[in-house]
């Protein structure tokens, strides 16, 4: 089976800044991909990308195979999206907008909808302008999970959330690998990432600095010189960084 | 006072902010100003015609109606005070309303206030700012008619008057909206009840000048201009608006410091945990985002169009019982009627066109808001969303337009008893329909070709208004006049329906939306 995301040489110049600069990043089904990178490195303008919101300027991005611009309606009928900051119509509870999103996919399946609202504790009779930015989040989180999509687009999807509801989106997202989806996770949560993803892309300045799982990551680091037992995650982004 | 602190810095902030849109306003209001009285020196050069455009105008309740009392029209100050100020005033208050928003309910309601605020800012410090840069802007545009009045030779003393008079008219405007920014927690809603405040100002001076003149007192507009520059010079009328600016600025402050900041005084309710069926599809959810806009509009445009019909059953009663002006149109009052009619029905689609153009522009904010990416990155098409949202647009325009004729009518029928006119004020209200789209079209289209490019739209209604309102004058030259697509509009019901300019601006239209549309498909989203 080939690749879910294939990206090859990704280049995105916004005027003169060039976001991405020669991206690769491979996705492979079922797996839990972390997406790492400092601020500004251009993780939310590589899943811009992927979702057909922006175009690239140079290079090719592959989703299930197919071009995410041109074919985008299609492709958005296997993915759900969530971005690191949800902004909400102020007049829509949370629950219409749950339904409201649900119903761009086909609908939504109540029971996987209720079971979510209870375990995210979301008051859904509140107007979207009264929720708090935890809040907010955990709507796009639902409207997303509750859905069967083949691929879950995460940017930062916990930003904002408290330490049980994090313990509850990682709970959710090991439920549903289980059942052999696949997810692009962006997060600056590496002790999250550590425990969820299976494989790694580490970025910076639009170009990838290293992939492969946690133990490949650990090889290089140890090859240039670094303390094997001890080294998470976090330690490996701040080695890599700090050359 | 603590409350106050920060003051400084959040008005030179804001400054900073505007400082390319304020020089550009005052250009424009301080221009237009000029524009009157050149083309007013040009025109009515002599007494005699000054006094031919008194006869003409004198006394017609029709113009009354539109512009107000016409006593000072003997002398061209006079003349360029009535003329200039109805407009002048109402982009005044239109001026002060979005700046007071924009640097302090949309701010707040954007969560910028509260980095402000923890910043060791007072509470107090952003609306007063707000209010210290609208004020110090609105002065800075008196200023201007005053030196335009003056370097064009007009005395001193009425010449302040009525840079003062326009003055207070934005100052009461300032002071409300200050009000409704804090009673309601949206910028939108804000700007939509002051938009409804400065229509029924105008609706209460229409009636008021062509009645008894009671509700003239009850609307600032008609306190700036029963202040009568160049005519009767009536300095007390300052009084009022000076009394509601105080009012109203005391009671927003009395407000704010009562009221949590990022919320309005009115609380969201909580609402169902479902969504109803209606926006559980695309379409459906466009609308409901536009529903209550739509009815805001609607309502205010359907009052106007049916106080304005009422008021013309004065306007035949007058043409009938005998004057210098009646005698020159007796044998063709009703005509008259009808050309009164037909340009109100304009005036009104021109400021219809601003419904069509924000109600094109939903997109655009859904995309600044950083809304659309939710809605985009689900199975719906980027050119389906945005094309939703302009079928609304376009048929909500139609409607809204064909009802304020058909409230022109049934006003009209009311007062008169005679229902036979209601069908053809309805049926020409139709005729403005393609105008409006045009409009909405060529904001389509700047969206289409970037989102910072949208609100370039605004700038060109208000060149519609600003060539509408001068080419009344009759010395703007034709192809100037013929870039308005309002200029195009067949005045049914007093000429016969041509279908030609109709035709050529519903294809322009359909052109500039099919162009947008593929522009919008194939741009980034911001
Ligand atoms: N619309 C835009 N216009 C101009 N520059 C942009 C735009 N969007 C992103 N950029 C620039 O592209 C670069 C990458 O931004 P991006 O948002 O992808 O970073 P990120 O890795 O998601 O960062 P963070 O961790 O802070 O979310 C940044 O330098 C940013 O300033
Ligand atoms: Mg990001």
């Amino acid at each position: 089976m080939s690749a879910v995301i294939e990206i090859e040489g990704l280049v995105k110049k916004f005027g003169s800044t060039r976001a991405l600069d020669g991206l690769d990043l491979i996705v492979e089904p079922g797996q839990i991909h972390g997406f790492i990178g400092p601020n500004g490195s251009g993780k939310s303008t590589t899943i811009r990308i992927l979702l057909g919101l922006i175009k690239a300027s140079g290079g090719t991005a592959r989703l299930f195979g197919e071009d995410p611009w041109g074919r985008a309606v299609e492709l958005h009928r296997r993915l759900a999206y969530v971005p690191g900051d949800v902004n909400l119509w102020p007049n829509l509870t949370g629950g219409e907008t749950i339904d409201m999103l649900g119903s761009l996919r086909g609908g939504l399946d109540p029971k996987r909808r209720k079971e979510l609202v209870d375990r995210f504790e979301l008051d859904l009779t509140k107007k979207a302008q009264a929720y708090s930015k935890g809040n907010r989040q955990k709507v796009a989180l639902i409207a997303a999970l509750a859905t069967d999509a083949e691929l879950f687009i995460f940017d930062e999807p916990t930003s904002g959330l408290d330490p049980l509801k994090e313990a509850v989106f990682q709970e959710c997202v090991k439920e549903i690998t289980g059942k052999g989806h696949t997810i692009l996770l962006s997060s600056h949560i590496l002790g999250q990432l550590e425990h969820l993803a299976d494989t790694f892309t580490i970025i910076r300045n639009g170009r990838t600095a290293e992939t492969g799982t946690l133990e490949h990551l650990r090889e290089i680091a140890v090859s240039a010189g670094r303390d094997p037992d001890s080294l998470s995650l976090e330690d490996l982004f701040l080695a890599i960084y700090s050359d | 006072m603590s409350g106050f602190a920060g003051t400084r810095e959040a008005f030179l902030f804001a400054l900073k902010r505007d400082r390319l849109i304020l020089p550009v306003c005052l250009v424009g209001l301080i221009g237009w100003m000029a524009m009157y009285v050149v083309s007013y020196a040009g025109l009515y050069g002599t007494q005699a015609e000054l006094n031919a455009l008194y006869e003409s105008v004198a006394g017609n309740p029709a113009m009354v109606a539109m512009s107000g009392p016409t006593g000072g029209l003997r002398s061209l100050g006079g003349a360029i005070a009535w003329d200039s100020m109805p407009a002048l005033t109402i982009i005044s208050g239109v001026f002060a309303m979005f700046s007071v928003i924009r640097h302090s309910r949309a701010e707040e309601e954007d969560g910028r206030t509260d980095l402000l605020l923890a910043s060791g800012s007072g509470r107090l410090a952003p609306l007063t700012a707000a209010l210290l840069i609208t004020a110090l802007a609105l002065t800075l545009a008196a200023v201007g008619y005053f030196a335009v009045l003056a370097i064009g030779g007009y005395a001193i003393g009425p010449s302040i008057l009525f840079s003062l008079a326009v003055l207070s008219f934005g100052l009461v405007i300032a002071g409300t909206t200050a009000v409704f920014a804090q009673v309601t927690g949206k910028a939108r809603a804000a700007r939509g009840l002051v938009g409804v405040v400065i229509g029924v100002s105008w609706l209460l001076r229409a009636v008021g000048d062509t009645g008894g003149g009671t509700l003239t007192w009850f609307s600032p507009l008609g306190w700036a201009q029963q202040m009568k520059p160049f005519w009767e010079n009536l300095w007390w009328p300052l009084l009022l608006p000076t009394a509601a600016t105080a009012f109203t600025v005391s009671l927003a402050f009395w407000l704010l410091a009562r009221r949590d900041i990022g919320s309005g005084l009115i609380q969201p309710r909580p609402g169902p945990p479902n969504a109803s069926n209606s926006i559980l599809h695309p379409l459906g959810f466009s609308f409901r985002l536009q529903r209550s806009t739509m009815l805001g509009w609607t309502a205010m445009l359907f009052v106007y169009g049916f106080a304005i019909g009422v008021v013309g059953e004065n306007i035949e009663d007058i043409l009938k019982s005998s004057s210098a002006f009646t005698e020159a149109f007796a044998s063709a009052s009703s005509d008259l009627l009808d050309s009164y009619f037909a340009s109100i029905l304009t005036v009104i689609a021109i400021l219809g066109a601003g419904f069509t153009i924000s109600s094109v522009l939903r997109p655009h904010s859904e995309e600044s808001r950083d809304r659309a990416a939710l809605l985009l990155a689900a199975p719906l098409g980027k050119v389906r969303w945005v094309a939703g949202h302009v079928l609304i647009a376009y048929v909500a325009s139609a409607f809204m337009i064909a009802l304020t004729g058909l409230a022109l009518g049934v006003g009209l029928g009311v007062a008169t008893g005679d229902f036979s006119q209601t069908g053809t004020l309805f049926a020409a209200g139709f005729a403005q329909v393609p105008a409006m789209w045009l409009t909405g079209s060529l904001a389509l289209f700047l969206f289409g070709v970037s989102s910072r490019l949208s609100s370039v739209a605004w700038g060109l209604l208000a060149a519609f208004i600003l060539i509408w309102t001068l080419a009344s004058f009759g010395n703007l030259p034709g192809w100037l006049i013929d870039l308005s697509p309002f200029s195009h509009v067949p005045a049914v019901p007093a000429v016969s329906l041509d279908m030609a300019p109709l035709l050529v601006m519903t294809a322009l239209a359909l052109a500039f939306t099919v162009a947008g549309l593929a522009l919008w498909r194939r741009r980034d989203l911001v």
